[in-house]
């Protein structure tokens, strides 16, 4: 029964050997005083709570108020705290600003440092060996497989995260989203667009 | 010198996109690592150390690597003794093979 290495997820996993291990460190940890059960539940609880939704929510505030874009990208979690996001265990956070010279890609080769105090735990496919391996090598040919591409003439930056450092990308605002409030703007932004493997869609126009 | 984690720039095949929610024991290992950290009886370099010098590093899944690591270090500074998680998670084994 191998794992493959290829796939962070194994068919019946909820049971295979290392879920009990860890379910056996639960208790005994509980047991013994050292963590209370209120303790792993609360930390599952915010974990839970976070989503790229808050990321969203900050590029369409970005988008529509110049004095917080200029904030956020000085200093991404004093802005994400100031927005009202519980983002104070977070660590530094970068916010990285797509142009029409320069589009960013977020990756974190060693492991998978992500701003998962603001956006939630990150997806399986950015802790994917093929994912880290390939992102500072062909970042392009990634983003083709998210059925995206920069044009020819847009220089694609790779951020390579640390502990420490967390980045996370400001989109540029499509076109033709003048008519809509923040609320219709954040639907735009997606989780891989936050990560740079893909940009916010035109909004489909009417007629 | 780098180790089984330092992958950057390796050939490698297609990203798989599945995106799947996490089950409850990748949760729970999850939340014991922000407990351990929040009480100072871990930290993430720490944490990190101990998931890169994983012999299976890359046989393992995710969450499976830093249960491994949480374990290791659990073991190493006497919170826990692997005898015991051995007994505790048996016990759970057992439980799920009875259910």
């Amino acid at each position: 029964m191998s794992h493959g290495h290829h796939h962070e997820t194994s068919s019946g996993s909820a049971r295979s050997p290392l879920a009990a291990r860890v379910r056996a460190m639960e208790a005994l940890l509980v047991e013994k005083g050292v963590v209370t059960e209120a303790e792993i539940q609360d930390n599952i609880r915010y974990m839970d709570s976070r989503s790229p939704a808050n990321g969203a929510r900050l590029v369409a505030h970005a988008w529509t108020d110049e004095g917080f874009k200029a904030r956020l990208l000085s200093d991404g979690k004093a802005a994400a705290i100031e927005f009202g996001i519980d983002a104070v265990a977070s660590p530094e956070l970068v916010v990285v600003e797509n142009t029409p010279e320069v589009h960013n890609l977020i990756v974190c080769t060693l492991c998978s440092c992500y701003p998962r105090n603001v956006l939630g735990r990150p997806p399986d496919w950015y802790k994917s060996f093929e994912y880290r391996s390939r992102a500072v090598r062909e970042p392009r040919a990634v983003m083709r497989e998210f059925g995206f591409e920069p044009p020819g003439e847009t220089r694609v930056a790779v951020h390579d995260s640390t502990a420490d450092v967390r980045y996370m990308v400001l989109p540029m605002r499509p076109p033709g989203t003048e008519g809509l409030d923040e609320e219709g703007l954040a639907d735009l932004v997606t989780r891989d667009c936050l990560i740079g493997v893909n940009v916010p869609r035109t909004p489909a126009l009417a007629g | 010198m780098s180790g089984p984690h330092d992958m950057g720039g390796e050939p490698a095949g297609p990203v798989g996109k599945e995106v799947r929610e996490p089950e409850d024991w990748e949760r729970i290992a999850d939340a014991i690592n922000a407990a351990l950290g929040k009480k100072g009886l871990q930290t993430t370099d720490e944490h990190r150390r101990a998931i890169e010098s994983l012999p299976n590093y890359r046989d393992l899944a995710y969450y499976e690597r830093w249960a491994s690591a949480t374990e290791k270090l659990l073991v190493e500074k006497g919170i826990l003794a692997k005898v015991e998680i051995d007994e505790k998670a048996a016990e759970i084994h057992h439980r799920w093979d009875g259910a």
